[in-house]
């Protein structure tokens, strides 16, 4: 009895001393300062959360293929994930006719594939004919294509490229940054024979993978790793003259658990992750920033942010009486009215969040408008805008009702398992409480989620939907009443809107034929100054209407491992290895 | 006259060993069979299918065609049937997470999960095995010390060693908090490969062997303690036969009798132990990949899966019967085990 | 330490039972001011009773409180609960809040429901199906006793968790608490009958060929009475000791399940649950208090093996 005792206590007292440890091992270390040279050399481990099921970024439209296509692919020219700003890549410089339809690009000269090959004309001529081609099923083409037309190519020299816009187009030379140009002597006969669309898959060999990026694929372990090596070809030289890239390798782990992921950063095991911290982990971030582990950037507000938006198809909601008073703006706007975005982003995002009013962000710089229509905390304005659409709590039991007695009680699902939804959810459901609108919330999973949205089979969702274009013009399916990315109030055909935008239903209201009509303008407009104007009357006219509530956008912050230099951080994933040529590390 | 009987002995030994190994032989054979088609058609029959992978915006004929590949547009019979077939010449279909044969990724798994079986296994033996014989053949403060300590680590559950110790490595940096490679192992010879894989076995193997190896020493000293009162022994001990001596030869393996039918237990609790320890700490084994197999639905995966853990368990309790076998002389002897 | 055992386990079992009296807090209620907050310290004084100050925030991000010395929020005793704050919007946190600010002391408590509650009617589920199906095989013996044998041998083989996770998944991932509850329920039951019904087989078929038995068949009892009255009641020590093994068993399944994802959805507080709020293990050190259903589960094996030590028998080596 005695001696079992004792092994107790032995096995508090081991446990005790263990946690003593652990605790002082708190010891602050070093904490680097100054802008250190990059020099070459060394090996940077980063993690990914998925494994890639292609390498061919121009049919796998995930986040892992879009890193692989940064670090081994080249595009004619790349848009700077730090500044906006459209720099020449492949393509040394351009000119544009008056028209602004036509752009003669030059390409640069001495640019070879990673396996020796020259890269010409003939390549990217191969491509826009690979993502054309309607067997490849290409993701990108939607985006290349303008009006329902393609651009048309034409090559009269090895280092030439003249493109032809069917119609003037907005973002103009913007849209090539998403065409990844591809070694037509590796992917002709695939395409030739059709099967351009699984060519490069995951079962590929690396040594097959040929691209004019700063890495070369040099290994893939199932489930495991990626392993890049420098590509000694590369053409790109830094600032110093320097040749680039510094890394002699990169390592991609995959590590499926974002939890397991910022042990591992804290750790040292792995260098970078490629998402920002969850505004829970920051913490962690912080006291190992202060050991001198990490460095922890502000990479800004984010350009998404959560949405909550009703089901404005008005066939979803068939005779149901309650569609009377959402399908009112009022309604929304008393929401807006409602809702304390302060107390949202204090208790939703523990205060790393900014209060906006509609769908672009501060962080999307060149086209937020600062002048949009806002919306003060007021519980008092709230009620008297339902008031004034016929809702009041006329029975006492806190929830609004119009003069027949439907309650203003709404099912929101959301996506389950991410805890700023589950909190934001909540949070919005008690202070909506406080105007008289009940809310119910239901989580479910992503799957599910994604196919009720696009069958309108919901009351309101609260979601973030990802763009991956900063530009408006890139995301027309999300404001044209016709897209497929106009989620509030779905078109009823289902294929993607290829066809030329228009207004779609008749039932369209005025406001929204508004907006198709300004959209479509500036799309057309290759003026960026009065693209911004004619925009910013489009977020007028949204943020006066409200199909989609916005409440706060995140402020994104990011961790890297203290021995990585020359990181250029970017809003958009990945926040530092879209710019991988120019990173080094202290070694 | 005794070389008859000798032989007589000789040959119903061998026959008995025949006999034995064919039987375990069929059952291994059986319990494989039986554990892949189970899982094979459980999957099949579920709800949901590994269509759900594409994502709601996958085009229809995508979804048609990755339906083909996986034979799930045949009925339920006719696609055990083709993959019992192809099993046969060890072909057990593509994984779709992977995009690779099922038989290359079970592989590989499989002989991770086998690395920290082992070293959990021989930790546990290691460590409980003499500790047992010390606190079962005597009294006093120390055995009852290693006892208490012995109920504490019977107590907690490889879930949470191996949350606790994963903490521990990453708060201290003793040792790698996770996975079974470091990245700087890539370009390394064979030698530098195991120096880092034993770099990364201690972490997993600890949360696995901690509660094996109390449970091994509890046995042990139970079964030694009663050993210890056997008539045998104490007639050994009037003879004058040294206390060591005593241990060793003669009580300990008498003992062995019960702790090999424990063996065949541990077996079964490791393969159990393993997978949410592989979960916690990254290693890539069999219940990870498993793990991962059943929430993508990848159907030839988890039939390959399930079918390498038999082979785990069939071998595993061949080897509980072996040493039983060995142990015990009245097993031997072909009389009632 | 038997006794220790014991009494451990029926301490584990009131507290359970009255979880709703013993919480400071309902477990779902969200105190969004108190996200991440620290156990509240309780100050007692003569004068003053109990007490403690309110927290306020410095940075919800670096997860800084301040306690507002000037405030003093009093402690209610046995007023519906044993003992609350007096302020509804100030909270008592034992063991602090979690990531929706809910109190992890409470939920721990009603956890304790949830977990066990599981446990005991699935160790219930076990224990019928196992002593039907071992008295069947044990009585009639013959080729119904070698197939039900055959059978429990096959599914004893079988390792559990693989067994649970695999019938887990296949069932669809989303499900209301009471659906989860009950399938767990019917995936434990059939995880834990053969242990059962082995050990009921093999006392019902030697105490089947005994005196009493015979001569109850001679008087013209019925099978079915026989097996009743006399031969299943034989098994009663046999199966409480197997019931008290099963159930810690149980409870790690619950946890395992909840901890992977494929358990209770997270706003329901188990052991499990709350095992997975607490896997982001890279915070731990600054909120050590979220690891306490691990230590409530710890609690719960270590009494079953004070209890059991000595049988030879463990419950982790099932």
């Amino acid at each position: 009895m005695k001696g079992r005792l004792l092994g107790i206590v032995i096995t508090a007292g081991m446990l005790a001393a263990a946690y003593a440890f652990w605790r002082s091992a708190d010891a602050p270390g070093s904490i680097a300062s100054k802008e250190e040279t990059r020099t070459r050399g060394g090996q940077l481990v980063g993690s990914i959360r998925a494994v890639p099921r292609s390498f061919n970024r121009l049919v796998a439209r995930e986040q892992t293929a879009e890193l692989l296509s940064l670090l081994t692919q080249g595009r004619l020219v790349r848009i700077n994930r730090s500044t906006f700003e459209l720099e020449p890549w492949l393509a040394e410089k351009w000119d544009t006719s008056p028209d602004g339809r036509t752009f003669t690009l030059h390409l640069r000269p001495g640019v070879t594939w990673s396996d020796g090959q020259p890269f010409t004309a003939a390549d990217v001529l191969f491509t826009l004919q690979a993502i054309y081609d309607p067997k490849t099923e290409s993701v990108v083409t939607e985006q290349l294509t303008i009006g329902g037309k393609p651009i048309a190519a034409a090559a009269p020299d090895d280092h030439t490229v003249v493109l032809t816009y069917p119609a003037p187009s907005g973002p103009g030379l913007r849209l090539f940054d998403a065409l990844v140009i591809l070694p037509k002597h590796k992917l002709e006969a695939a395409l030739k024979e059709g099967t351009f669309g699984s060519a490069w898959n995951s079962a590929t060999p690396p040594a097959d993978i040929v691209g004019t990026g700063p890495f070369t694929l040099r290994e893939y372990v199932p489930g495991q790793r990626l392993v890049l090596d420098r590509n000694p070809r590369y053409w790109r030289k830094g600032a110093d003259g320097a040749q680039l890239p510094y890394l002699d390798r990169i390592v991609l782990q995959v590590v499926p658990d974002q939890d397991a992921e910022l042990l591992r950063l804290q750790a040292g095991d792995i260098d970078m992750t490629q998402s920002e911290l969850r505004p829970d982990d920051y913490v962690a971030a912080k006291r190992a920033e202060s050991q001198g582990k990490l460095k922890l950037v502000e990479l800004g507000v984010g350009p998404d942010a959560d949405a909550f938006w009703f089901d404005l198809k008005p066939e979803a909601w068939k005779k149901d009486p309650r569609f009377a008073f959402v399908s009112r703006r009022e309604f929304r706007q008393a929401i807006s009215h409602a809702v304390d975005r302060e107390a949202f982003a204090e208790n939703v995002f523990l205060g790393a969040a900014v209060p906006i009013w509609g769908p672009i962000t501060p962080g999307n710089k060149i086209w937020f408008s600062p002048n949009v229509l806002r919306y003060p905390h007021d519980v008092n304005k709230a009620k008297e805008l339902l008031k004034g659409i016929g809702l009041e709590d006329r029975n006492g039991n806190g929830v609004v009702e119009d003069a027949q007695g439907n309650e203003a009680r709404f099912t929101v699902i959301t996506q389950r398992g991410i805890g700023w939804y589950e909190r934001g959810t909540n949070e919005l459901r008690t202070q909506l409480a406080r105007a008289g609108i009940a809310l119910e919330i239901a989580p479910i999973d992503n799957g599910a989620l994604i196919k009720r949205m696009l069958s309108s089979d919901y009351e309101a969702i609260y979601y973030r939907p990802l763009t991956t274009d900063l530009d408006p013009a890139a995301n027309m399916d999300f404001w044209l009443s016709s897209g497929s990315g106009h989620f509030w109030n779905l078109p009823d055909d289902e294929s993607p809107a290829r066809k030329a935008p228009a207004p779609r239903a008749p039932a369209t209201p005025d406001w929204q034929a508004r907006i198709d009509m300004l959209m479509t303008e500036q799309a057309a407009t290759v003026d960026l100054e009065k693209r911004k104007q004619i925009f910013n009357e489009v977020q007028k006219t949204f943020a006066e209407n409200l199909p989609v509530l916005y409440f706060v956008a995140p402020r994104l912050y990011y961790a890297h491992n203290a021995r990585v230099l020359g990181v250029a951080p970017s809003v958009q994933r990945p926040p530092a290895l879209w710019n991988a040529d120019a990173i080094a590390v202290r070694h | 006259m005794q070389t008859r009987s000798q032989s007589g002995i000789d040959e119903s030994k061998s026959e008995a060993m025949l006999r034995f190994l064919v039987r375990r032989l069929l059952f291994a054979v059986l319990l494989v069979i039986a554990v892949s088609s189970g899982a094979l058609l459980l999957t099949r029959v579920a709800p949901g299918d590994v269509t759900a992978n594409l994502g709601a915006f996958a085009p229809p004929d995508e979804v048609a065609r990755t339906r083909a590949r996986f034979d799930l547009d045949r009925s339920p019979v006719a696609q055990w049937g083709g993959w019992a077939l192809r099993a046969s010449r060890f072909d057990f279909g593509d994984s779709f997470l992977y995009n690779r044969p099922v038989g290359a990724l079970i592989r590989s798994a499989a002989v991770n999960t086998a690395i920290l079986a082992v070293a959990a296994l021989a930790l546990a033996t290691l460590v409980g095995i003499p500790l047992g014989i010390l606190t079962g053949s005597r009294s006093g403060v120390l055995p009852a010390a290693v006892r208490g300590v012995s109920l504490v680590c019977l107590s907690v559950p490889p879930l949470l060693t191996s949350l606790f110790l994963v903490f521990l490595a990453s708060r201290t940096g003793w040792l790698p908090p996770g996975g079974m490679t470091s990245v700087d192992a890539i370009d390394a010879s064979w030698s530098a490969w195991m120096l880092d894989v034993a770099r990364h076995l201690p972490l997993p193997a600890l949360a696995l062997a901690l509660p094996l190896a109390a449970t091994f020493e509890r046995l042990q000293a139970q079964a030694m303690s009663e050993t210890i009162q056997q008539p045998f022994v104490v007639a050994a001990m009037a003879r004058g036969v040294g206390w060591r001596q005593l241990l060793v030869d003669h009580a300990w393996r008498a003992s062995l009798r019960s702790m090999c039918a424990i063996y065949g237990l541990a077996i079964g609790a490791l393969l159990s132990g393993s997978f949410i320890v592989e979960y916690v700490t990254a290693w890539p084994g069999l219940g990870r990949l498993m793990y991962e197999a059943l929430r993508a639905r990848d159907i030839y995966l988890i039939a390959g899966c399930a079918a390498m853990g038999g082979v785990f368990l069939a071998f595993g309790s061949v080897i509980a019967d072996l040493l039983l076998f060995a142990a015990d002389p009245r097993v031997r002897e072909g009389h009632a085990a | 330490m038997k006794r220790a055992g014991r009494g451990l386990l029926v301490a584990i079992v009131l507290i359970a039972v009255a979880a709703p009296w013993l919480a400071p807090n309902p477990p779902d209620r969200q105190f969004t001011t108190y996200l991440y907050a620290p156990p509240t310290r309780v100050h007692v004084e003569a004068a003053q009773g109990t007490y403690f100050h309110p927290l306020r925030v410095v940075s919800r991000l670096e997860r800084r409180f301040e306690e507002e010395r000037d405030r003093h929020v009093r402690l209610v005793w046995f007023d519906g609960r044993l003992v609350a704050s007096a302020d509804g919007n100030d909270p008592l946190l034992l063991l602090g809040a979690d990531s929706y600010g809910r109190d992890i002391f409470s939920r721990l408590l009603y956890g304790a429901r949830t977990s066990l509650g599981l446990a005991v009617l699935a160790t219930l589920a076990a224990m019928i199906i196992g002593a039907c199906v071992g008295g069947l095989a044990g009585y009639a013996g013959g080729l119904v006793d070698e197939t039900l044998s055959r059978l429990s041998d096959f599914v004893l083989v079988l390792p559990a968790i693989y067994v649970v996770l695999a019938l887990r998944s296949v069932m669809p991932l989303v499900l209301s608490p009471r659906d989860v509850f009950l399938l767990l329920v019917g995936i434990f039951g059939l995880i834990g009958w053969p242990i059962v019904a082995r050990g009921v087989r093999g006392i019902v078929a030697s105490e089947r060929e005994r005196e009493y038995i015979a001569a109850g068949r001679a008087l013209g009892a019925s099978p079915v009475r026989l097996l009743a009255v006399h031969l299943l009641p034989a098994t009663r020590g046999y199966l409480a000791t197997q019931a008290t093994l099963l159930l810690p068993a149980f409870i790690l399944a619950e946890a395992t399940l909840s901890y992977v994802g494929l358990g209770f959805p997270d706003a329901v507080p188990t052991w499990g649950t709350m095992l997975h709020d607490a896997s982001n293990v890279a915070l731990l050190g600054d909120a050590p208090w979220t690891l306490a259903p691990a230590a409530a589960i710890f609690v719960v094996v270590l009494a079953v093996n004070l209890v059991v030590q000595g049988s030879g028998e463990s419950p982790l080596l099932r």
